[in-house]
């Protein structure tokens, strides 16, 4: 059997169904073509750092590349791409997330937040970068977003931790430079600003 | 043989279906072709790596439905298959009914995995042979060869028990401590639903050296029920792994204990990562039966557990592990 | 000494742009007309491509070029173990091949899956050991060795040879260097205690954060390449040679590096950039080389494996009188080190032995290529070491802190095979303030105490690694602004080295840190050449070379103001920004002024006369650049005389659990020696970040490679075991002895890689006093080796083998 014609009919099959989907195939709005019902659009709207942003974005396209080359938002970090490092986490509804590791269409209707949305609107730091910045926590820097992140996440949900729940809170962040104890001492002193 | 390092998410269908019929009616139509979406966790490595090729995702966590913690009237609990593994290690009815799971929930890979891990995924994820992984020919993928059980295989990480071909083994920390807990999975269907025992969910390569579980396709695991029998039973739950982030248990021991004045009235005791499905130990569990919970006790059956052991080339000390787990465990 | 700057902590001007997100790292640039390159590798360990059939990948949608080792290497490829940009001759999997353009990665991916490529596949060998047998496998095409000046060489043993070391004995066969001194023979004689006995450092790789990804594109004839490294003008001026690009027609740039560790220092580790860069050429478009994690495991390249053999002899009253090393190195696939060379070294530095002789063999392995990571060679002998001095002090009834003390190098001492002199060296004031800060000897009641299966182990260990290079070059520049413009080529590792360094200039002309600025990040802003920032050199050599530099413009400000203004140079002082007479301090200019004055007066004073000889060819391009746009200060360094070290001692307390093989660090100490200290929070990010890398090398971090294909299976974070926050402990106590250098302008010296040695050594120190002595002879120590010494159960592992760490 032609391969072809089985997945046309698979797919085929699947319109019929009516479920809720998103596809390469079914990007008509762009060629303007008539779409069958039931489609969610592969244009999306998702909420950024505060702005509701409309994205191409493709069915199978994680969070992290629709923010890195499609919003331009390059804190993001892909230090593996495979949920092994941490680099890549933004909150998503204030949840600590890897970005690497979730598609951007799950998060339609739910607030992301990056590292470029962390400062005020007067470029103040938030106490987590500014206390960062004080314990010269970061070394190379490239995990540094991720760990900002899981450490904003954290005194979101418990804004006086003690150090060993600090530890746990960013243990889904690899530092290869092993600034641990310094990004402990950054969220401590976090703790002392916002306190 | 692969000749570049994939990366980037392939062209693949996605599904978001809102409701169980579209859900099930998807899984149906698509069968083999939808790869079922939880946290996705177990998910895009494969499909990143292509060694996965389905042509469509079927995102479960959406339904609401399986989703949550829910008290049934004879003091069981439900647990929707697509609740992430953080609200389960967090939730007050969880941690104090069922403090093994909680503690079993808390304890997988790391907290951003389990921020958007669900149950429902840790109990039917693959399991970790980086062989097949790797999207070598073995014969969990189809080929007719394993390369962990060879003269010169890696297998460190791999079965004491039942291996038959495949030497793989069950990666999950949920598992054990389901077993333990004699829960029920819920399995959903088109054409309806049945329940099967926690025990009964996982198979081994002796009886389906492709899958890991009894789910069929078109099947979706919708929920794991809890009975109250073990609630607020003595619990012991361990695990060991080389790092305490991220790592894979090299094993893992979930345990239940009923006693009287000491005295071991009942108990369930499940290993994992020494098998390719939670390992029940039930000689042990006989052994102990009437016996104090006492470190003489535990000695008296460490060997016991692993006395059908056959280790490979690098996983010999996966057996004193093992005694010492069990030992562990039942003094506890 | 009162500083102004040296000491103090600063906040580099680099922090808030990593807090933020807003500092861009190579992948996170773009360029208008971007293509996306990804490489296809080799999926074979040892292998000779036959042919290339790229059609059916050149003719697909969104495909825009190729490029082959053919493009890159029209006259043949070198023949060298070295790295290439691209091969035909692979020798381990993941070398790169060729590299495909497209539109987008998802299109660069699918088609070279399309691209087909006929290997011949040849006999390929993962152990040096191995490889030494009279029929093992050769990992390179011509031998398994690679003598300088020579070329490509087979180097076998009999089997009797290599089965005997497996079995644990001293070998027999000839080495390829021999390096000695001392009576070695008679200082046996007078031990009382020898130990003996062989051991295995697993290689690891780097895996650093941030991948090699790289972007180029060619603009006036001019190539731009942005990369990451350790070094800046050090690294451009290796990478400009290797693209085969004239210096002065190469920009690299280079504002962030997301983690280096040893093989981001030198641009020969990184010859992948020239793959942007050549294709970019070709095609003619800026091409984006995205680098994966699994890629970057290969191209990150990996730590030497050492297998060796060890018999340390100590007289009665603890003092070493003699080591004998012999060390059969695992070169990989590619590149090499002297890393069993630095161990011998490191030894007779630390431990002051009366003779010591080092042998060692280095053997190519058809796995990830090697070189240097952080302290190479003195990092490794660190964990076999330290539990061998315990060993002998608990037997000769000799305090563990005690052995160390009476074998200290300290001022006046010398160190290493060529006897060389120490600068300065204070490590016995380091080992008494470890172990104050620790209490070691309150401690000691609590050693090897048990609760249940816990027991408690205490350990102590040193670091060590020469720190000091010279020879380079220092520019600073100033404006009509009165600004002080610091060039430095030193490279923004992490370190902060690059403005600690800087501080410098600073300190001399006496500047607020607010009037000055960095100017660093980008060649084309015309930085001096520095050295590879490696080797825990940079605090030294590039404190002198910026405190060159602005002693320089503090002499030509004294001259210009003398001249104007009245009176001798020595008649003038600096204060406030302004340099004036000592006697009047109304009388004189202010910076602002005397820039002024040096840019209408020329000629020396703003680079265009009278320069320094042996300034360095790229320091000329940029001074020549640099030339009359402003007041300028210029310095080459000359050499320094002996030996400076960095040196660390760290103490541990573990819990060690018999029955599950964890290990638990309840409280560790580490301590620097590096001269004066520059920078304390950059000190603390070194001895804390090396104790990471410590604990990794004791406890974790391996190499993996199937015996039965070749295939690595450490290629992400997951297998290799990099450490993380839970395996770590939850503090890590500092401090630092800070007494300076003499040959240092400011006393300063490196620390980076003693901060692991020393880790390392305190923590395997202590794992071997949990287990009551019990030497493993090995890095890492894990879990499952643990449980089977305690339980007395062994796995079927091939002794000394290197790259299946316990499979």
């Amino acid at each position: 059997m032609n391969p072809k014609l089985t997945r046309r009919r698979f797919i085929k099959g699947v319109i019929a169904s009516g479920a809720a989907a998103t596809s390469t195939a079914a990007w008509y709005s762009a060629t303007g073509q008539e779409r069958p019902s039931g489609f969610v659009e592969r244009l999306v709207r998702i909420n950024v750092n505060g702005q509701v942003r409309n994205v191409d974005v493709e069915p199978q396209e994680t969070l992290a590349s629709t923010l890195r080359y499609k919003l331009g938002l390059t804190g993001t970090k892909l230090g593996c791409n495979r949920g092994e490092c941490g680099a890549c986490t933004v909150l998503v509804n204030d949840t600590p997330t890897y970005t690497c590791s979730v598609l951007t269409h799950s998060f339609k209707n739910d607030r992301i937040e990056t590292v470029e949305g962390l400062e005020s609107a007067n470029g103040d730091l938030h106490p987590v970068q500014q206390a960062f910045v004080e314990e010269l926590a970061p070394q190379y820097g490239y995990c540094t977003p991720g760990q900002v992140m899981s450490a904003v996440g954290l005194l979101r949900e418990n804004p006086s931790p003690t150090r060993d729940e600090a530890r746990h809170a960013l243990a889904g962040n690899i530092c290869r430079c092993g600034s641990y104890d310094s990004y402990l001492d950054g969220v401590m002193r976090a703790v002392e600003l916002t306190g | 043989m692969v000749a570049t390092s994939h990366d980037v998410m392939p062209d693949i269908e996605l599904y978001q279906p809102a409701d169980e019929a579209t859900a099930l009616d998807l899984a149906d139509r698509l069968g083999n072709e939808g790869w079922l979406l939880g946290g996705g966790q177990d998910t895009y490595g494969w499909l990143k790596d292509r060694n996965k090729t389905p042509s469509a995702m079927i995102e479960l966590t959406q339904i609401d439905a399986w989703k949550g913690i829910t008290e049934n009237s004879d003091g069981s609990i439900e647990i929707g298959a697509v609740t992430t593994l953080t609200e389960i290690a967090k939730n007050p009815l969880v941690q104090s009914r069922y403090g093994l799971l909680a503690k079993a929930a808390s304890i997988v890979a790391s907290p951003q995995i389990r921020n958007v891990g669900t149950l429902g995924g840790n109990l039917v994820q693959d399991t970790r042979c980086w062989y097949y992984r790797r999207g070598l020919d073995c014969y969990r993928a189809g080929g007719n060869i394993c390369y962990a059980d060879s003269p010169e295989g890696l297998n460190r990480e791999h079965a004491l028990f039942g291996a038959s071909r495949c030497v793989a083994v069950s990666p999950s920390d949920t598992a054990p401590a389901l077993v333990a807990l004699d829960a029920t999975m819920v399995v959903s269907s088109s054409s309806g639903q049945r329940e099967i025992s926690a025990q009964d969910f996982f198979v081994g390569p002796d009886r389906d050296i492709l899958h890991m579980t009894v789910l069929n396709e078109g099947e979706i695991l919708t929920a794991v029920r809890i009975p109250n029998t073990w609630a607020n039973a003595e619990f012991y739950w361990e695990k060991v792994a080389d790092r305490n982030v991220w790592d894979f248990a090299l094993v893992n021991i979930a345990a239940v204990f009923k006693t009287t004045g000491g005295t071991i009235e009942d108990s369930r005791i499940a290993c994992g990562a020494v098998e390719c499905v939670p390992r029940r130990l039930t000689e042990v569990e006989s052994a102990i039966r009437g016996q104090a919970r006492s470190e003489s006790t535990a000695n008296s059956v460490a060997e016991m557990a692993t006395a059908d052991a056959r280790p490979l080339n690098y996983n010999n000390f996966k057996v004193p592990l093992m005694q010492n787990l069990v030992k562990r465990a039942i003094r506890g | 000494m009162a500083y102004m700057h040296i000491g103090k902590d600063f906040t580099p001007p680099d922090v808030p742009g990593k807090v933020t997100g807003r500092i861009k790292y190579a992948e996170d640039y773009t360029r208008e007309g971007m293509v996306y390159a990804r490489l296809l590798t080799s999926p074979i360990p040892h292998a000779r491509v036959i042919d290339i059939d790229a059609s059916e990948a050149l003719a697909m949608d969104g495909v825009i070029g190729i490029l082959t080792a053919d493009d890159v290497y029209p006259d043949g490829e070198p023949q060298s173990t070295s790295l290439k940009i691209l091969t035909n001759e692979p020798t381990l999997v993941g070398e790169p091949i060729l590299a495909l353009a497209a539109v987008d990665e998802k299109t660069a991916e699918t088609a070279i899956a399309a691209i087909s490529v006929t290997f011949e596949r040849l006999p390929f060998v993962l152990d040096p050991l191995d490889s030494l047998q009279p029929d093992g496998a050769d990992a390179y095409n011509g031998g398994n060795t690679f003598v300088f000046r020579q070329g490509f060489a087979g180097e076998k043993w009999t089997a009797d040879q290599v089965a005997s070391f497996r079995a644990g004995n001293e070998p027999t066969a000839e080495p390829q260097q021999t390096v000695a001194y001392g009576d070695l023979e008679a200082s046996f004689g007078e031990s009382s205690y020898v130990y003996e006995g062989t051991f295995t450092n697993a290689g690891y790789p780097h895996h650093s954060m941030e991948p090699r990804s790289a972007l180029a594109y060619w603009e006036d004839g001019k190539l731009f390449l942005h990369g990451g490294s350790q070094s800046l003008t050090a690294f451009a001026d290796g990478l400009a040679g290797i693209i085969g690009v004239p210096k002065e027609d190469f920009v690299f740039v280079n504002a962030a590096t997301g983690g280096g560790f040893g093989q981001r220092a030198r641009a020969g580790s990184v010859p992948v950039y020239g793959v942007p860069a050549k294709l970019s050429q070709k095609i003619n478009r800026p091409v984006m080389m995205r680098v994966t994690r699994e890629e970057e495991f290969t191209i990150g390249g990996a730590r030497q494996g050492l297998t060796g053999w060890i018999k340390v002899g100590f007289k009665p009253d603890g003092v070493m009188a003699a080591c004998d090393l012999w060390i059969v190195s695992d070169n990989g696939g590619k590149g090499g080190g002297a890393d069993a060379y630095s161990a011998a070294d490191c030894i007779s530095v630390l431990y002051q032995a009366d003779a010591v002789r080092f042998r060692g063999t280095a053997i190519g392995t058809n796995t990830a290529h090697r070189g240097a990571q952080r302290g190479p060679g003195q990092n490794q002998i660190a964990p076999i070491i330290s539990p061998i001095l315990d060993v002998a002090a608990d037997e000769l009834g000799v305090s563990r802190l005690e052995i160390r003390k009476i074998n200290s190098a300290m001022t006046g001492d010398v160190g290493g095979p060529q006897r060389t002199p120490f600068t300065s060296a204070y490590m016995p004031e380091a080992l008494e303030q470890a172990a104050a800060a620790f209490d070691w000897e309150g401690r000691q009641s609590r050693r090897r105490q048990t609760n249940g299966s816990k027991v408690v182990g205490l350990g102590i260990g040193q670091g060590y690694h020469n720190a000091g290079r010279s020879g380079m070059d220092g520019i600073v520049m100033m404006g009509a602004d009165g600004r002080l413009k610091i060039h430095n080529g030193v490279g923004n590792l992490g370190t902060y080295s690059y403005a600690s360094t800087s501080r410098a200039a600073a300190e001399v002309l006496q500047m607020p840190w607010e009037s000055c600025d960095i100017i660093t990040g980008r060649t084309d802003l015309h930085l001096p050449i520095t050295s590879p920032q490696d080797g825990s050199n940079s605090i030294f050599t590039n404190t002198r070379t910026c405190y060159g530099a602005a002693q320089d413009m503090l002499t030509k400000m004294k001259e210009i103001a003398a001249t104007d203004l009245g009176g001798d140079p020595a008649d003038y002082d600096i204060s406030n920004e302004r340099v004036h007479q000592i006697a009047d301090e109304s009388v004189g200019y202010s910076y602002a002024e005397v820039a002024q004055r040096a840019m209408d007066l020329g000629g020396k004073f703003t680079g265009s006369a009278e320069l320094p000889e042996e300034l360095a060819e790229w320091t000329q391009i940029a001074v020549s650049r640099l030339a009359g746009t402003g007041f300028m200060g210029i310095f080459h360094d000359p050499r320094h005389e002996g030996n400076p070290p960095g040196f660390t001692v760290t103490a541990c307390e573990i819990e060690l659990d018999k029955e599950t093989g964890k290990i638990d660090i309840l409280e560790m100490v580490s301590i620097g020696e590096a001269g004066t200290i520059m920078h304390p929070k950059g000190m603390d990010n070194q001895l804390v970040g090396g104790a990471v890398w410590g604990i990794g090398l004791s406890a974790y971090e391996r190499h993996l490679y199937d015996p039965q294909n070749g295939l690595p299976a450490s290629t992400g974070y997951w297998q290799s075991k990099v450490p993380t926050y839970l395996d770590t402990p939850l503090k890590i106590e500092t401090g630092w002895v800070d007494l300076p250098d003499p040959e240092n302008p400011v006393g300063a010296r490196g620390i980076g890689e003693p901060s692991m040695g020393s880790v390392s050594a305190a923590l395997t120190a202590a794992i071997t006093d949990a287990l009551d002595g019990h030497i493993f002879g090995a890095s890492p120590i894990t879990a499952d080796m643990i449980i089977n010494h305690v339980a007395g159960t062994t796995e079927e592992a091939v002794p000394l083998a290197q790259n299946n760490f316990r499979g």
